[in-house]
């Protein structure tokens, strides 16, 4: 009997060219048998790539980058094999914004960050879903933008998303930065309203990208079929006319196959949704562009040595090529 | 753990209050640990700040273990003592099989090193336990569950047929027979054709 190809993902809604690949076919269309295995954590997903419990995973850059530089105590083989998704991260506070719009770069934001937290009280407690995440990034962008000093000003934190919104209504933590549709259901559910966000830091910046671990990355012929299934399932869940498809896989429960995602709040993310944040899937290797000010970010953040940064840029390729090739770390 | 040495303090973070009731006392049976558990309600990363522990044995099934990475990387500033997963280099058998298990270990990093490998051990031993426990108790719920469905099934049939229960029982056994299925696939399918009649 053939072992099934396991693939780790969390509730996300970015996560659903996986979920597709896998409920319409298209994995098993390309010969391979796969297994979805919804996380509870990214340290689960980082610890499953590390330590031969996952094959591959949807993931973010940074925990992906870490995980391949053995920070979880043990070298793992990771693989990027495409994008998966550009955009789709909410910077989101609760009570009343001052302005009546996101707030701008320079001495706008400024002032309606001082007026914002004059009626917090605190220092503000700012959470993100994980330490190696490109919401930290992104935040930490969008705080210097407007002239705050995320060391100093505010008070870090990390929370699963799903977590933020009850934290946020018991005023536990004053605002987050989080993935689709979380942000967008927050700002539904009245408990939180927008800032900024991708669209304002990093306009269409990678998000989720598929890496692949272990013997998988050593495996051409799957990592190929791999690839293609997911440009497919990557295409499918771009165009408009399958979305309501999308919305019911992913608002199904677990034992269903999905992700038990809030329905509404997943529409207006999803390309062309409502939301401002809306995710945009696409295909294709990471490019010099995409990791670069990741890896700059990173290593200002004291994660990375000169020489791990070097490393960590081969896995941008040439925009010729479909996938990237191992880089063996 | 040797004579003389301040405890060892271990708290025990697990989602499922019953086992970590078991694995808190089993730890405790060891007069050269403190054991201290999370309340419930109380995110991961407090209960981690309030009783600065030597060791966390942690459910990976909690969401909220993500919050740990963030203690090192953000150490320096806030000031709290660095944790950091516990890695045995030299037994990657065992850290599969606690992963593999459903649990994991941090450790102190300013904290002299310990042997923690038995708390590891005693840990996956009653995870096992109680997983073997689960799937013993979810298989006893299936064949119940089956059960009921044969028997009702049996008692449409009955009435419906006006046969007595060894013929219904005859003509669920044939027809599992004929479809290649169990009796209870066959007698879900019955109940549901019962029950699409009683709509029309």
């Amino acid at each position: 009997m053939k072992t099934p190809i396991r693939i780790g993902v969390l509730q996300l809604a970015d996560s659903a060219p996986v979920i597709m690949a896998h409920q319409q076919g298209l994995f098993a269309r390309h010969g391979l048998e796969t297994e979805i295995v919804v996380s509870p954590s990214w340290a689960n997903i980082a610890d499953g790539l590390a330590w031969k419990k996952l094959d591959a995973a949807a993931i973010f850059c940074p925990l992906a980058m870490m995980t391949a530089l053995g920070r979880r105590g043990h070298d793992a083989f990771l693989r990027p094999l495409t994008t998966i998704s550009r955009g789709g991260n909410t910077i989101m506070l609760r009570g009343v914004n001052p302005v009546e719009t996101i707030w701008h770069a320079g001495s706008h934001g400024r002032r309606a960050f001082d007026v914002w937290r004059c009626g917090i009280g605190r220092r503000p407690r700012i959470a993100v879903v994980h330490i190696y995440s490109t919401h930290l990034l992104i935040l930490r962008r969008f705080l210097k933008m407007i002239d705050v000093d995320m060391e100093n000003d505010i008070e870090l934190v990390v929370m699963p998303p799903v977590d933020m919104i009850h934290a946020l209504s018991e005023k536990k933590i004053d605002g987050g930065c989080v993935g689709p549709p979380w942000g967008a259901e927050a700002e539904r559910l009245g408990v939180a309203f927008r800032v900024g966000g991708s669209s304002s830091v990093f306009p269409d910046h990678v998000e989720k990208i598929m890496v692949t671990s272990g013997k998988l990355s050593r495996s051409e012929e799957q990592i190929e079929t791999m690839t293609l299934a997911l440009q497919e399932a990557i295409t499918f869940c771009q165009t408009p006319q399958y979305r309501q498809d999308v919305i019911e896989a992913l608002a199904a429960s677990l034992a269903e196959g999905g992700l038990a995602l809030p329905a509404e709040a997943t529409r207006a993310v999803l390309p062309e949704g409502s939301a401002e944040e809306a995710i945009n899937f696409m295909s294709g290797a990471l490019q010099e562009h995409d990791i670069e000010w990741i890896i700059n970010d990173m290593a200002s953040l004291g994660w990375l040595e000169n020489s791990e940064q070097q490393t960590l840029m081969r896995w941008s390729v040439s925009g010729a090529m479909t996938s990237a090739p191992p880089v063996p770390l | 753990m040797g004579e003389g040495r301040p405890p060892l303090v271990v708290l025990v973070a697990d989602a499922n209050p019953k086992r970590g009731f078991a694995l808190s006392e089993t730890l405790r049976s060891d007069s050269s640990l403190r054991v201290l558990t999370v309340p419930a309600e109380m995110a991961l990363i407090d209960a981690v700040k309030l009783h600065a522990p030597d060791v966390v044995l942690v459910d990976m099934a909690r969401a909220d273990r993500d919050a740990l990475d963030s203690i090192r990387a953000l150490s320096q500033s806030a000031q709290e003592r660095p944790i950091a997963l516990f890695v045995d280099e030299d037994d990657a058998a065992l850290m599969e099989t606690a992963f593999d298990t459903g649990i994991c270990s941090y450790n102190v990093v300013e904290t002299p090193p310990r042997d923690v490998k038995p708390l590891l051990r005693a840990a996956i031993a009653l995870y096992s336990r109680f997983r073997r426990t689960r799937e013993e108790l979810s298989e006893a719920q299936r064949i119940l569950a089956e059960r009921k469905l044969i028997d009702q099934a049996k008692r449409f049939f009955m009435k419906n047929e006006k046969a007595n229960e060894a013929q219904a029982h005859r003509w669920l056994q044939r027809r599992a027979m004929q479809t290649s299925r169990r009796i209870a696939a066959v007698a879900e399918e019955y109940l549901a054709s019962q029950k699409k009649d009683d709509l029309s």
